[in-house]
């Protein structure tokens, strides 16, 4: 009589399929970021100029307002590597110290629309009907203005004519977001309307989950990626605003080294001193180039579409 | 033109004078919010013509009655009169320096698609070459360089270094009036969106010549140039539309700032010192103009969309 030959045993690792390693939202967006080599320089250019604006909030090579600390319009030297200006300030701290305007204008707004875009948004897709014809309708509505026209005029209103917020970087985040929260608040809609009908959210609704808590904690986590790249966006988009107010003479007021004011202030000695106003506008535009990057990387980077 | 796009176009041109007249209306309500009048910061005038003038433009009135009789005017195509200079009526002094801002914008209008397709067109055909690399790179820097600094640039070099360069006989002088004076306010206007369509003209087109038709239409023996332009490019241009609604506001905006660089009689110009003078009448009443336009020139791109790709009806 043969032996009976022994039962094969199962091999346990093979039975269960190997899941596919887990990667959280924000890590595979890393992963894809990382062989980005443009949205990677931006970072690093973005990261160059926040270490600049937390220095600058305590320590500039000399203070931003002191005049005549050497002969005006002195072209670039050792001592003062970007020169003087028209009234004799140090114009690599006035730079830095723009950079922390910068940051605080470009971050300010970025979530202040956000708290204005995704509230409006997560509210129109998830109840649609009536709630969402209004809020759409208002959308749209907003989409016909000229919105830095408008956002020019309430600053204006706001600080110049009412004296309701001083001119400041406040009033200035404040008007941009009111006039710019509609791009943040169209593509939450749009997530909303499309993430509640997955069958997650059932899942939620049948295990008796409240309205709030599917939003929170099912529907948003969801949209995060798409919103962050819409954030990031408007942070390009609130210092072009505030250069562009600066510049003409409605935005931030004179002592205050804004890289749009410095430019208008350069601007009229462009002849023997291009120096004044290259400095600014040439940290501006690198500025907006580094975020761009940044934002285009990004959004390549949380594009569902491109995933596996 | 079909029944459905012609009640498209009205129902959009009625929303169009919904958003003008809400929008206008919020900033007639805000600037008349503003404490004292108009005429506080002149000098000193005996309370007998301070009474005169604000009764001549009706600023005595409650502000409910002003609003009606500003709105009635509006719909009559009256914008009103200017609160500095009296007798100077604003619709026609409006039309005259639209007419400046509009030859301006017609020009960047003409870099930013012209300049921005063909680059985005050739940076795709010539794909990984150094033809590409540098357009490409050129509208990666270029899109975020915003149209005021290109303008102190060019003021710079056109008007500055060229005069130095050519001694003095080939250089820009900022002002309006003669032909040579308009490239170079148009580049800086047009320059950072053609590199933006340029950008987005390389993507898409990319995507449609590696389609089953475009290399149907290459096997047919078909001339480079009826395949490109005709196959490839008329569906390569419809993402490029989309954006043009947003680049035109752009261009007005842009050309608000521009204006003042240059000196343009524009309404951008006519815009900003209005409200440096605090002339409420005249900056309501460009605002209104601007809101009207931008408005119509997201309607007249929706309707070219059509033309473009049948598959879109209204």
């Amino acid at each position: 009589m043969a032996a009976v030959a022994p039962l094969p045993q199962p091999e346990l690792a093979a039975t269960y399929e190997m899941p596919v390693e887990q990667v959280s939202l924000l890590q595979d967006a890393w992963n894809r970021i990382r062989r980005n080599r443009l949205a990677l320089v931006g970072a690093c250019i973005i990261a160059l100029l926040l270490t600049t604006a937390i220095v600058a909030t305590f320590w500039t090579p000399y203070p931003v307002w002191l005049q005549a600390v050497g002969p005006t319009y002195q072209p670039p030297s050792a001592k003062h590597l970007l020169g003087l200006d028209q009234a004799g300030r140090d114009i690599l701290s006035r730079i830095m110290g723009g950079a922390t305007i910068t940051i605080q204008v470009g971050v300010g707004s970025a979530i202040i629309v956000s708290l204005i875009g995704i509230p409006l948004g997560l509210i129109a897709g998830y109840y649609r009907g009536w709630v969402d014809t209004a809020i759409s309708f208002f959308i749209n509505i907003w989409y016909g203005i000229p919105d830095l026209l408008v956002a020019l005029i309430l600053v204006f209103v706001l600080s110049d004519a009412l004296h309701l917020i001083p001119r400041g970087v406040f009033v200035i985040v404040l008007a941009f977001s009111l006039t710019r929260w509609m791009d943040v608040a169209r593509l939450v809609r749009g997530q909303t309307l499309a993430l509640r009908e997955r069958e997650f959210v059932e899942a939620a609704r049948m295990s008796g989950a409240r309205n709030l808590r599917i939003v929170a904690r099912h529907i948003l986590p969801n949209a995060l990626g798409p919103i962050i790249v819409q954030a990031t966006f408007a942070i390009p988009a609130a210092v072009l605003f505030e250069a562009f107010l600066s510049f003409l003479g409605l935005g931030l007021p004179s002592p205050t080294p804004s890289w749009g004011a410095m430019a208008a202030d350069g601007y009229h000695g462009m002849d023997f001193a291009p120096h004044i106003v290259l400095a600014p506008t040439i940290a501006l535009s690198i500025t907006l180039m580094a975020f761009n990057w940044l934002g285009d990387g990004l959004r390549d980077a949380f594009d569902p579409r491109m995933r596996h | 033109m079909t029944r459905g796009t012609v009640s498209y176009i009205g129902q959009r041109l009625i929303l169009i004078a919904v958003t003008t007249v809400l929008v206008s209306s919020i900033v007639f309500l805000l600037l008349h919010q503003i404490p004292g009048n108009a005429f506080l910061n002149e000098t000193r005038t005996s309370p007998q013509s301070l009474a005169a003038n604000l009764h001549h433009y009706g600023l005595d009135l409650p502000l409910p009655q002003q609003y009606v009789n500003w709105f009635t005017n509006v719909l009559h195509g009256n914008l009103g009169e200017s609160l500095k200079n009296r007798g100077v009526f604003i619709t026609p002094l409006l039309i005259r320096e639209a007419s400046v801002s509009a030859t301006v914008g017609f020009f960047a209008l003409l870099i930013t698609i012209g300049l921005g397709l063909i680059l985005g067109v050739i940076a795709a055909l010539r794909q990984n070459t150094w033809i590409d690399y540098v357009a490409s790179s050129a509208s990666v820097v270029g899109y975020s360089i915003p149209s005021f600094v290109l303008a102190i640039f060019g003021l710079l070099i056109a008007g500055h270094y060229f005069y130095i360069w050519t001694g003095g006989t080939l250089y820009y002088v900022p002002g309006w009036g003669k032909i040579e004076q308009i490239p170079v306010p148009a580049l800086a206007l047009g320059l950072p969106y053609a590199a933006y369509v340029a950008r987005l003209t390389r993507a898409s087109m990319l995507e449609t010549i590696r389609t089953d038709y475009v290399r149907t239409a290459w096997a047919k023996g078909l001339k480079p140039r009826v395949v490109v332009i005709r196959h490839a490019l008329r569906n390569a241009l419809i993402p490029v539309v989309t954006i043009l609604g947003p680049l035109i506001t752009g261009i007005i905006t842009g050309s608000v700032v521009i204006e003042n660089i240059f000196g343009i009689p524009g309404l951008g110009k006519e815009f900003i010192t209005s409200i440096l003078a605090r002339d409420y009448n005249i900056v309501i009443g460009v605002f209104t103009f601007y809101a009207a336009l931008v408005g119509l020139a997201n309607l007249a791109v929706d309707v070219i969309y059509p033309v473009l790709d049948p598959r879109i009806r209204y």
